[in-house]
């Protein structure tokens, strides 16, 4: 009731016209609708879109190894450590993590042959860091059901190990890795922090240019019309991710 | 029966009498920036204004359009007495109701300010400054010392500049092809090709003085004000008087909040902060031009980029945008930057 609630608010506000220099809103409009339909805004949707697939497949390809070791260890100790080690980027706020990749990937420590920060690369570097332990704890979560017995029967049916992983272990972790692709998928699609500082104001997502128009040139009206057709794609992408990527699971 | 109303009237009396000191002894709350813009305020302003008057200052800090925003969400029952924010974006809060229209005559410091200090009916100006270019002359070998200089090829990739606000850029590009804020067209070709010089953007001050710090961008476009901070850090940083167009005046403001419980109180702030004793500590802390033209700028301070010491000096050293087109184009310039500079 309460998000149906916010969500009326905003269309409504998408609706009243925008009068510069002021802060009040005219009669009603499709004319913020038309605005933010320009090439500029669509770049910012296109390239949400981007970095949030390669946020996501490179997170799925850095984080699998790893949820396999936490799931598969023997060692008490090693899977504590494993644990430890994923949990321990929660444990800093984001801005924190941020602030520290800006050292990293700037030209402070570390020459770099190219320009990491304020780079879409260094964007994307910060968003898999940020999303890895989730997709770890989810894909470990999904590893801990596949049964060891299946990958040892495959492999004592003479199965090599890179077979029986892609017959038999990544086939049944499957639901893990269609839940965490769509959690990541979904939740890069709204990062602004990371974008806002690793980008340097170059690297524009979604998020990012609802701010500019809400708060810098203060034409809410503008943004409540960019949020709506932002979320509009967002569900419409998810929504297609997620059937993309059902069928694997079923089968 | 006249004898017990009197007496009831008494007892009411004596029991909110209490309230009275209470309600005075409220804090007044300021908005303001966080960092040394709070700090200086609070040890400049806040402090005599409190032993004088024996009221607490209390603080809201933020970014200039956060504060609108929130005051925004807060109209009628303002959460802050006293608001200090940039002359343009007062026209914002003034065009919603949420300034109280001032009364100069509550305000009879005003009496000495420059007259490009009456920004309008419901703000009024506290100190002055300019956005001008700041570089580290340890990272840039060759010296800055005019805008044009900013189009030079050993300057590629190393600039910083606002995006929240594009004024300052777009004005003196359209100033360097002889046009002006209201003409702004002229410059956008000229700004285009500046485009393959800037390193980053920058949203806040903080960014705008780590970038400087970092080196990440040591030539920026920059607030004077943060530039000083900057140096007295430690930093060794260079502030450019440009030679060939003005830095762009910035005219910071205070203003009254619309429905607040505690005008009068307000209004004793804001008049001391433009009396003459403060200004002069104001311009001595900010390192800032006073707006009271009887405030004294340490000799130390004079001629530096954004310190004003007479009237003459607000047009001669500085460009003023104009307000009302600031404030109504801010939104397509910003539009436009973020199209055709910031977009890569």
């Amino acid at each position: 009731m309460l998000f149906a609630t916010a969500l009326g608010a905003l269309f409504r506000l998408s609706v009243l016209e925008f009068v510069p220099g002021s802060l009040r809103t005219g009669g009603a409009t499709a004319a913020n609708f038309r605005a933010v339909l320009a090439p500029q805004y669509l770049r910012a949707i296109g390239e949400t879109a981007l970095l949030s697939a390669a946020t996501t497949i490179l997170t799925l390809l850095a984080s699998y190894p790893v949820a396999y070791a936490l799931a598969r260890a023997r060692s008490g100790r090693v899977r504590s450590l494993l644990l430890g080690l994923t949990l321990a980027p929660f444990f800093t706020g984001a801005i924190v993590r941020t602030y520290a990749w800006m050292l990293v990937l700037g030209n402070s420590f570390v020459t770099w042959p190219v320009r990491l920060l304020f780079e879409p690369s260094g964007v994307l570097v910060g968003l898999v860091h940020f999303s890895m332990p989730t997709m770890i704890l989810i894909l470990a979560a999904a590893l801990a059901h596949v049964e060891p017995a299946l990958e040892r029967a495959a492999a004592s049916l003479g199965a090599r190990p890179a077979r029986v992983f892609w017959r038999v272990t990544l086939p049944l972790s499957m639901p893990g890795v269609v839940s965490g692709s769509l959690i990541v998928f979904a939740w890069t699609f709204s990062a602004f922090a990371t974008p806002e500082l690793l980008g340097g104001g170059r690297v524009k997502m979604i998020a990012n240019v609802v701010k500019d128009l809400a708060l810098d040139s203060f034409n809410w009206p503008g943004s409540a019309a960019f949020a709506i057709v932002a979320l509009a794609v967002t569900l419409a992408l998810v929504a297609g991710l997620g059937r993309l990527l059902a069928p694997r699971e079923a089968s | 029966m006249l004898h017990r109303f009197l007496i009831a009237s008494l007892l009411l009396a004596l029991t909110l009498a209490p309230l009275g000191p209470s309600l005075a002894g409220a804090p007044l709350v300021v908005s303001v920036w966080g960092g040394n813009w709070k700090n200086t305020i609070e040890r400049v302003v806040a402090k005599p204004y409190t032993a004088k008057t024996g009221i607490p200052v209390e603080f809201e800090v933020g970014g200039t359009l956060d504060r609108l925003a929130k005051a925004r969400v807060a109209k009628g029952a303002p959460l802050v007495d006293v608001t200090f924010t940039t002359s343009h974006v007062a026209r914002l809060y003034a065009s919603d109701g949420l300034f109280e229209k001032l009364d100069l005559a509550k305000l009879p410091s005003s009496n000495d300010l420059a007259k490009e200090a009456f920004r309008s009916d419901h703000a009024i100006g506290g100190w002055a400054y300019v956005y001008t270019i700041a570089y580290r002359p340890d990272l840039v070998k060759t010296p800055i010392t005019k805008w044009a200089d900013l189009w030079r090829p050993d300057l590629k990739g190393k600039i910083a500049m606002p995006d929240f606000d594009p004024s300052h850029i777009i004005t003196i590009s359209a100033l360097l092809e002889g046009g002006n804020e209201k003409t702004w067209e002229k410059g956008q070709e000229r700004l285009r090709q500046l485009k393959p010089s800037i390193a980053a953007f920058f949203s806040t001050d903080a960014r705008s003085q780590d970038l400087m710090k970092t080196g990440e961008a040591p030539v920026e476009v920059m607030l004077s004000i943060n530039a000083f901070h900057l140096r007295d850090q430690g930093l060794s940083i260079t502030i450019v008087e440009p030679k060939d167009k003005p830095g762009i005046l910035g005219i910071d403001v205070a203003a009254v909040m619309a429905g607040g419980q505690k005008t009068k109180n307000a209004y004793e702030f804001v008049n001391l902060l433009l009396s003459k004793d403060v200004q002069e500590q104001l311009a001595a802390g900010f390192k800032a031009g006073p707006t009271n033209t009887k405030a004294v700028v340490p000799a130390s301070l004079k001629g530096q980029p954004g310190v004003f010491s007479s009237p003459a000096e607000w047009k001669e050293r500085g460009y003023i945008i104009d307000d009302e087109t600031r404030a109504t184009l801010l939104p397509k310039w910003k539009e436009w930057f973020n199209a055709n500079i910031v977009a890569r």
